[in-house]
């Protein structure tokens, strides 16, 4: 990736050096549009609303120049979003999402990243958005609105979320059949530790709602690979179990396991009409936003 | 079994590094955490128990390297019983040299019997020769065949040194240690009781050793001998003193006429008469000495069967008043005191020719310090360079100076020629304390003496304090340079920084320091044979010094004559030597006078002595073969080096394995 390319900015290592959430959501998707276009393809277009006179400290890229040339004054195009979408993300905040490599970012700050983006996006794109951060139960329930004062909130939630202790998707997910009251757009952020065949189940009912369903699947590469060189003692962060380890099964057992596990949960979930899309947390975050945008395209 | 250095067991503890490396470290594995174990199963996992097995192959291999390294520290041995000897014998032939030995035939008796001897034992025995005095001397190395020591027998002759049986003995012990064998010792001696050492376990011959005692001399041997000559070494005046002793053991009393003879001419001769195995002192007095060295004797007649000891010599020279050079700028006080105090010392000391001949130092300039006694210097600020490097190089050559730290010293800071640093010190101190054994200071009170400006003086390397003033600061210091010495007394003579010469400790000490610089103290007029006589003082000096032998032969050979300090005369007579630093001295020397008692050992001493020797050797006990064995500690640091280097080897290759299993791991993960 070239230096000067604004995606330079979606990388987890560099995000996560910008304590406030918010300028992470900013860097992040300002970032992604910028780049965008440069890409015509995705086809991200917003609907012309109004003019507005220039007042200092407004974005100079968003000047109609043309108008200027005519008039000799300053007006700023304006848009809208074309259609207004409920989101709602779901973060999974147990405790094995706080796993990381040495000197990486953990899956649950990345998940972080990735939801204050999302919610970001959505909120540019003036759709209602809501939050749901869970483990065994719903740590924090925020439901989908586009109010003034809606995105702040919403940030607030995902910063403060703080690491429980099991993943438990059913409790969660009955939660939100209850309280979802139109279709919208379901993002659910989490590691999937568990049975493809569960996790399938405990979704499906809300595909069934009309609703959309995006799974967005965070595994540490150390998760994919682990490196060892000598047995080793691993420690289950979320049951506390503890197991001793080969570096001949994680070289080859392991591996296979969890690339079955995502095969597996990739084609359930598209046998499911559940987007699917699995993220390391060591690339960057456009691929996520690209994927949402995909799905939020085909909506329209 | 045992251990040498039983506390380098201490080094075990280091053990316990490889067992913390290797189990410790294994079973206390830090938890990893890691997000599930969903993937995971709870089975035994074959990679890690085979990992063990070689864990503890390597653990074991570098503990018994430990305690193997440690266990030769600590040198482990068992004690075996090895037979005293290697079984073979040795024939050990010894026969007393000694002065003794002269007396009624006997040194031909022990010849004779130490041939037959000889001569009955078997061809097959590896035979030694000993020649024994105050030293041994091998005259035969160990070997099979009588004709190498028929022929030391042959060649062995008196000497005039005593015999040493504590010499004798420790030498058995040496010659069993370095041959390995049993001992057949057969000591042909007149076994006189003088040559016993006071402690009786001295003349111990050893475990290995067979002692069989051939005494040649009788149980009573009467004899008459000069026991000791009393006369000056030097004289200044015509006439001389000479007392001798005349002495007899197992004597009956009898009139032996004693004569004084110098250079052989007869110079005095007296009857006396010698009480029953008693003695009696024999005065001459005024001996005529003409000028010049002299070979004295003092010879007792008729002669009996032990003609060597019946004559007893010495040497005396008669020489003019040494004189003594005195340095200053002029100024006579320090002179004057001093050439006072040696002129009054004359009547009270034997050196009473000493003369002082006051210069200046222009005077003294080019002039030959050689043919002083010594030089004495008052330090009083003129003395120039020039002269000192003069005084230098004469002190070098075997000169003596006198030193009196007076202004000049003050002035340059140090001592004039000597070169030690000396401070100013103006505080007032009384009295003094000397050196009670050298002959330079000895028997000096200094108590009362008052000292009003003295020099604080800095020791240079290889100078020595022979008194000190009451706070400790050095007063006398005497510091050797080359050949010679320097003697500095670290105020001055003038009666005025110090009441000194007007003390009544001042002549005395002038006289002895000044008897002390012109060596005229040196020497006794007789010397017992074997003593040593000083060639050079220093070690490095090149000038050559000579010995003329009793025969006139010269006695040193050329690296010697260079490199020797000192000379031991083996024989009665008289030696003509030039010592380094070009003096000449006739030294006398006799036979030690204990030789001349031929009491022999008592015979109950003389069975004791027989007893130690034989009682433990297998010939004369014929005991078993057990007795002929002792246990000694075999030492086992050899073996666990070489397991050591084993345990190291195995380790290595283990290591290796290991590793490079690791290094496999690495690499495919």
């Amino acid at each position: 990736m070239p230096a000067t390319s604004p995606t330079r900015f979606l990388d987890p290592l560099v995000l996560a050096q910008i304590s406030r959430l918010d300028l992470v959501a900013r860097t992040v998707v300002d970032g992604f549009v910028a780049g965008l276009h440069r890409s015509p393809d995705f086809g991200f277009s917003q609907e012309f609303a109004e003019y507005r006179a220039y007042v200092p400290g407004d974005d100079l890229r968003h000047v109609d120049w043309n108008v200027f040339a005519r008039t000799e004054r300053t007006y700023l195009k304006r848009y809208r979003g074309e259609t207004n979408t409920e989101l709602t993300v779901l973060l999974d905040a147990s405790a094995s999402m706080g796993f990381a490599r040495g000197g990486g970012v953990s899956k649950f700050e990345y998940a972080k990243y990735l939801a204050a983006a999302l919610v970001y996006l959505a909120h540019l794109q003036r759709d209602a958005a809501g939050l749901i951060v869970f483990h065994d139960v719903v740590a924090r329930f925020m439901p989908p609105s586009s109010r003034q004062g809606q995105f702040m909130r919403l940030l607030h939630g995902i910063d403060t979320a703080t690491l429980g202790r099991r993943t438990a998707f059913e409790r969660p997910f009955l939660a939100l059949q209850n309280v979802l009251r139109r279709r919208g757009l379901i993002v659910v952020v989490s590691d999937f530790f568990e049975d493809p065949g569960r996790i399938i189940q405990t979704l499906q009912p809300l595909r069934f709602h009309g609703t959309d369903l995006i799974l967005f699947h965070l595994l540490d590469p150390e998760e994919l690979a682990p490196t060892l060189g000598e047995p080793a003692l691993f420690v289950d962060m979320e049951t506390e179990e503890a197991l001793e380890v080969s570096p001949d099964f994680a070289r080859n057992e392991y591996r296979a396991r969890i690339t079955g596990h995502l095969r597996d949960l990739r084609t359930k979930a598209q046998a499911s009409g559940i987007d699917y899309f699995f993220l390391r947390t060591d690339r960057p975050l456009d691929e996520g936003l690209r994927e949402y945008l995909a799905v939020r395209q085909r909506r329209k | 079994m045992g251990l040498l250095a039983p506390w380098f067991l201490a080094g075990l503890a280091g053990a316990a590094l490889p067992v913390f490396l290797h189990l410790l470290r294994q079973y206390r594995a830090t938890p990893r955490p890691f997000s599930s174990l969903l993937f995971f199963d709870r089975r035994p996992q074959a990679s890690v128990k085979h990992r063990r097995l070689k864990y503890y192959a390597l653990l074991a291999a570098r503990l018994t390297l430990l305690v193997l390294l440690v266990l030769a520290f600590a040198q482990p041995f068992f004690n075996q019983a090895v037979p005293v000897s290697s079984g073979k014998r040795l024939l050990v032939i010894a026969i007393d040299r000694s002065f003794s030995m002269r007396a009624h035939g006997h040194f031909a008796q022990a010849r004779a019997a130490a041939e037959r001897t000889l001569d009955s034992a078997s061809p097959a025995l590896p035979v030694t020769v000993l020649a024994v005095d105050s030293l041994v001397e091998t005259l035969a190395a160990p070997q099979i065949g009588k004709e190498a020591a028929r022929a030391a027998i042959a060649s062995i002759a008196p000497v005039d040194r005593a015999s040493s049986f504590g010499e004798f003995a420790r030498s058995l012990r040496v010659l069993a240690q370095n041959t390995g064998m049993q001992l057949d010792v057969h000591f042909f001696s007149d076994l006189q009781a003088t040559s016993l050492p006071p402690s009786f376990v001295d003349i111990d011959p050893g475990p290995q050793s067979s002692l069989t005692l051939h005494s040649v001399a009788e149980s009573r041997e009467p004899n008459w001998t000069v026991e000791s000559v009393t006369a000056p070494a030097r004289v200044y005046k015509e006439h001389a003193r000479v007392v001798s002793v005349v002495k007899g053991w197992q004597t009956e009393a009898a009139a032996r006429k004693v004569s004084l003879f110098l250079d052989g001419r007869l110079a005095a001769s007296q009857q006396a008469t010698i009480p029953a195995s008693g003695r009696v002192p024999v005065e001459f007095p005024g001996i005529e000495i003409p000028y010049g060295a002299h070979r004295g004797e003092v010879r007792i007649e008729p002669h009996d069967d032990l003609p060597e000891d019946d004559t007893f010599p010495f040497s005396i020279e008669r020489a003019d008043p040494a004189t003594v050079l005195f340095l200053s700028s002029g100024r006579t006080r320090d002179a004057f005191y001093y050439q006072s105090a040696l002129e009054a010392a004359g009547a009270g000391f034997n050196v009473q020719a000493s003369t002082v001949q006051a210069s200046t130092w222009t005077q003294a300039s080019g002039t030959d310090f050689s043919r002083f006694a010594f030089v004495a210097v008052a330090d009083d600020g003129s003395l120039n360079p020039a002269l000192e490097t003069q005084l230098s190089a004469y002190v070098r050559r075997g000169g003596s100076l006198f030193v009196l730290a007076g202004a000049g010293t003050l002035l340059h800071s140090r001592v004039a020629v000597s070169g030690m640093a000396a401070h100013p010190s103006d505080r007032s101190i009384t009295g003094a304390s000397a050196e009670t054994q050298h002959p330079a200071v000895a028997g000096l009170s200094l108590d009362g003496v008052q000292f009003y400006r003295w020099l604080k003086l800095t020791l240079s390397p290889g100078a020595r304090v022979l008194a000190r003033l009451s706070d400790g600061s050095p007063l006398v210091v005497e510091e050797p340079q080359g050949e010679g010495l320097i003697l500095t007394f670290a105020s001055s003579f003038d009666n005025l920084a110090n009441d000194f010469p007007i003390h009544s400790a001042f002549v005395p000490f002038v006289a002895q320091t000044a008897h002390y610089l012109a060596h005229s103290e040196e020497g006794a007029s007789s010397l017992v044979a074997g003593l040593p006589v000083e060639l050079r003082k220093a070690k490095d000096s090149g000038a050559a010094a000579d010995v003329i032998g009793p025969a006139g032969d010269h006695l040193l050979s050329f690296s010697e004559a260079t490199t020797a300090s000192v000379f031991s005369p083996p024989r009665e007579g008289f030696y003509e030597v030039r010592r380094a630093d070009g003096r000449r001295v006739l030294v006398a020397v006799h036979a030690d006078r204990r030789e001349s008692d031929l009491t022999p050992i008592p015979d109950e001493t003389l069975s004791l002595w027989r007893d130690m020797g034989q009682s433990r050797g297998p010939v004369a006990a014929g005991a078993g073969a057990a007795a002929n064995r002792e246990t000694r500690p075999y030492s086992l640091w050899r073996i666990v080096l070489i397991l050591v280097l084993a345990a190291a080897f195995a380790e290595s290759v283990l290591a290796n394995s290991y590793w490079s299993g690791k290094r496999q791991e690495g690499s495919s993960s």
